[in-house]
């Protein structure tokens, strides 16, 4: 693959992971490098050509089978979690690092001194974070018929926390609302759904709940000991934007 | 409400909190374990929260010197039931406060009774509640090896306080637990744990006896002993009892008695902070106890990590080529950990790396490049002595402040009196570093 240009074109595309890849798709056989790949809805007025990707599941599913056979599991591993990041700029960073992954082959996504793929790799460390840090500051309310609970993530976590919390509760129904990306995570009757969603109003507190709340509060504030307080340190661990979620933390604020 | 209070606060000074090590599905019950660990929360002094870490009572028979709970302190006393202590926890965990129960307890009775107890929660944990979450449990020193076996099958991880870290402060402080009484049953767990797996490799669905393995802990600062005779003792404890962790806890003053520190002692965090780091290096760098310390270096340098100073003491050792070391030695080069010698080694694969790829591989280069030979520096950084002393000096030394540099008693360092601030301790130990460095 080679003769790839630089064009002032801008791809519009539906902003899903399908879409994507028909815009790798277009880029790779047209040969060119758009300067910008824009979701349709967040479009801006500029003075750059514009060119509507439109989204061919054929398109996508040759791509995306292209990813481990012609580069590794790896790499398809590192753009499908790039895709789920809060960068900016990640469908051009998806984009770029794929286009150099095609020309070297199998070792791509390991060469981590190289900055298209440092990128992503970055990109993906800072979502696997809030991840990792979610499992644990994720807050449940007993609302009688299922638990429920509210995040405000940076990065669109939903996909990669679902494992955890269907093997954690796998016989309990739950919902995990994200307020920020308008999704919801629903487990019912063993099975699971990711949709769209513009609000979930929870139902009234129960009195039970509010004891247990107190009761989890009451052991937050005991086990602390004091000669060792260091709330710097305590905010390095557990950064002040997860506590509006957690019971024990958002009086705090 | 009280009765939590209680015995959460009095079960606060156990060092020990991961949920590490366990690594169950889950998928037909309620809960599973995630194999590194989950902090829930972080408490006011900065420690992470990941169980609910309470005793089952604070009665007790024993009179441990330095314990809040001794029999001849008064306090009040009170007790859970099982029944309320196992749906406490279950409560918690669905709603994701915790990743499951650490459960100490006084003697009541006699430490079998109180055994029975503790048992009695975990049958109810795991049988009537099917609840598979962490549970991690303290066995009684003194107790039966039936017992202390019993409660392995139920539990994730078991362990036994060694307290001190020597028989002789053992015995001046905590007489009613001898040494024996705490290491036999250190040692049924460890058969315990050999017996296991060789059950599970003949029959796969063996019962599983603690699968994240043996813990202990011990109390830094109330006695005597070196920094080496602690890491010696841990060591040892690692290599004979097969111990997954060894904990250890800065002495904090919580009862007056003529045998103990003065009341007004300041708990000895930057030592326990060394200790940790000499813990990891012996864990995860395969540092030898006798590599970090000495008879003849008995303590830690409170300037320096015991990484930095051995790699000041070893300057023979360097400079390492990272594009052809192996792990072993890319681990001894200060700024480069597990993580980053993992990640050198899988994108040297690739290409010769230079110092840009090594930072951005997350390599400390701040002070790894006074160790190394790049792809751009074939032989290595000249070593400018001050610049070089200021990287590898721990920052973190002069962040618990002057009290805390003054409890050391490292060699040829300037004594409490000399140093008027925490600036001239900084320059005064770059002074220092600097001066040690050779050519």
């Amino acid at each position: 693959m080679h003769g790839v240009e630089a064009s002032g074109v801008i791809y519009l595309y539906d902003g899903g992971l399908k879409g994507l890849y028909c815009c790798v798709y277009e880029s790779v056989y047209e040969r060119e490098i758009p300067c910008a790949i824009i979701p349709e809805s967040e479009d801006q007025p500029s003075l750059f050509a514009r060119k509507r990707i439109v989204t061919d599941p054929g398109k996508a599913s040759r791509v995306r089978a292209s990813i481990p056979k012609k580069i590794s599991q790896r790499a398809l591993e590192l753009v499908e979690h790039g895709y789920l990041t809060c960068i900016e700029d990640k469908e051009m960073a998806i984009l770029k690092f794929l286009l150099m992954a095609y020309k070297t082959g199998r070792g791509a996504a390991d060469m981590l001194g190289h900055p298209d793929v440092d990128r992503l790799f970055k990109a993906e460390r800072h979502l696997m974070r809030e991840v990792h840090l979610l499992k644990g500051f994720i807050r449940f309310s007993d609302y009688d018929s299922a638990l429920g609970a509210v995040i405000t993530p940076k990065n669109f976590v939903l996909p990669l926390l679902q494992k955890h919390f269907i093997m954690r509760y796998s016989q309990e129904d739950f919902i995990i609302l994200d307020k920020v990306h308008k999704a919801a995570l629903i487990y019912q009757d063993r099975k699971r759904q990711l949709i769209p969603v513009e609000d979930i109003r929870f139902p009234e507190v129960s009195e039970k709940e509010e004891l247990y709340r107190g009761l989890w509060k009451q052991f937050y504030r005991t086990i602390a000991i004091e000669a060792r307080e260091n709330p710097r340190l305590r905010m390095t661990n557990m950064p002040k934007r997860y506590w509006e979620n957690m019971t024990e933390m958002s009086e705090l604020l | 409400m009280d009765k939590l209070t209680i015995l959460a606060d009095s079960a606060k000074y156990d060092a020990a909190c991961t949920s590490s090590g366990g690594d169950r599905e889950g998928g037909f019950s309620l809960g599973s374990t995630v194999a590194a660990g989950c902090c829930h929360t972080f408490s006011a002094d900065g420690r992470c929260v990941s169980l609910l870490k309470v005793l089952f009572t604070n009665h007790c028979i024993y009179d441990c010197k330095y314990c809040v709970n001794r029999r001849s302190n008064d306090v009040p006393r009170t007790a859970f039931l099982p029944e309320e202590l196992a749906e406490l926890t279950i409560q918690f965990y669905r709603r994701n406060y915790i990743e499951g129960l650490f459960l100490s307890s006084g003697v009541v009775k006699s430490p079998d009774h109180t055994m029975e107890l503790i048992i009695r929660v975990m049958e109810l944990l795991r049988y009537k509640y099917q609840f598979w979450g962490y549970i991690h449990a303290k066995a009684i020193p003194g107790a039966s090896p039936e017992l202390v076996y019993r409660l392995g099958l139920l539990v994730d991880r078991i362990s036994v306080n060694i307290e001190m870290p020597s028989e002789d402060s053992l015995k001046l402080l905590a007489p009613d637990k001898t040494r024996r009484a705490i290491l036999s049953p250190m040692g049924r767990i460890a058969g315990g744990l050999e017996e296991n797996k060789r059950e599970i490799a003949l029959y796969k669905n063996a019962p599983r006896f603690a699968v994240a393995g043996q813990a202990t802990q011990m109390i830094i600062g109330a006695t005597p002993e070196s920094d080496y005779q602690i890491i010696r003792l841990a060591s040892g404890l690692y290599e004979k009892y097969r111990l997954k962790r060894v904990f250890y806890s800065a002495y904090i003053p919580a009862v007056s008695d003529r045998l103990l520190p003065s009341a007004d002692t300041k708990p000895p965090l930057l030592r326990e902070h060394r200790l940790y780091q000499a813990d990891f290096l012996m864990r995860q760098y395969d540092f030898a106890a006798d590599e970090i310390l000495s008879d003849k270096t008995p303590n830690f340098n409170p300037y320096l990590d015991p990484k930095c100073n051995w790699a000041i003491n070893n300057m023979q050792n360097f400079p390492v080529d990272v594009n052809t070391a192996d792990k072993e030695t890319l681990l001894r080069v200060p700024g480069i950990g597990p993580t980053s010698s993992r990640r050198i080694i899988s994108a040297r694969k690739t290409g010769r790396l230079d110092m840009d790829a090594l930072k951005r591989i997350g390599v400390v280069l701040k002070r790894a490049r006074f160790f190394i030979i790049t792809a751009d520096h074939p032989r290595g950084l000249a070593l400018n002595k001050e610049s070089a002393a200021r990287a590898l000096i721990d920052p973190g030394s002069f962040s618990y402040g002057m009290e805390q540099l003054s409890l050391f008693s490292a060699a040829g360092l300037p004594g409490p009196g000399d140093i008027k601030s925490l600036k001239e301790a900084a320059e005064e130990a770059v002074l220092c570093t600097a001066s040690r460095l050779q050519a």
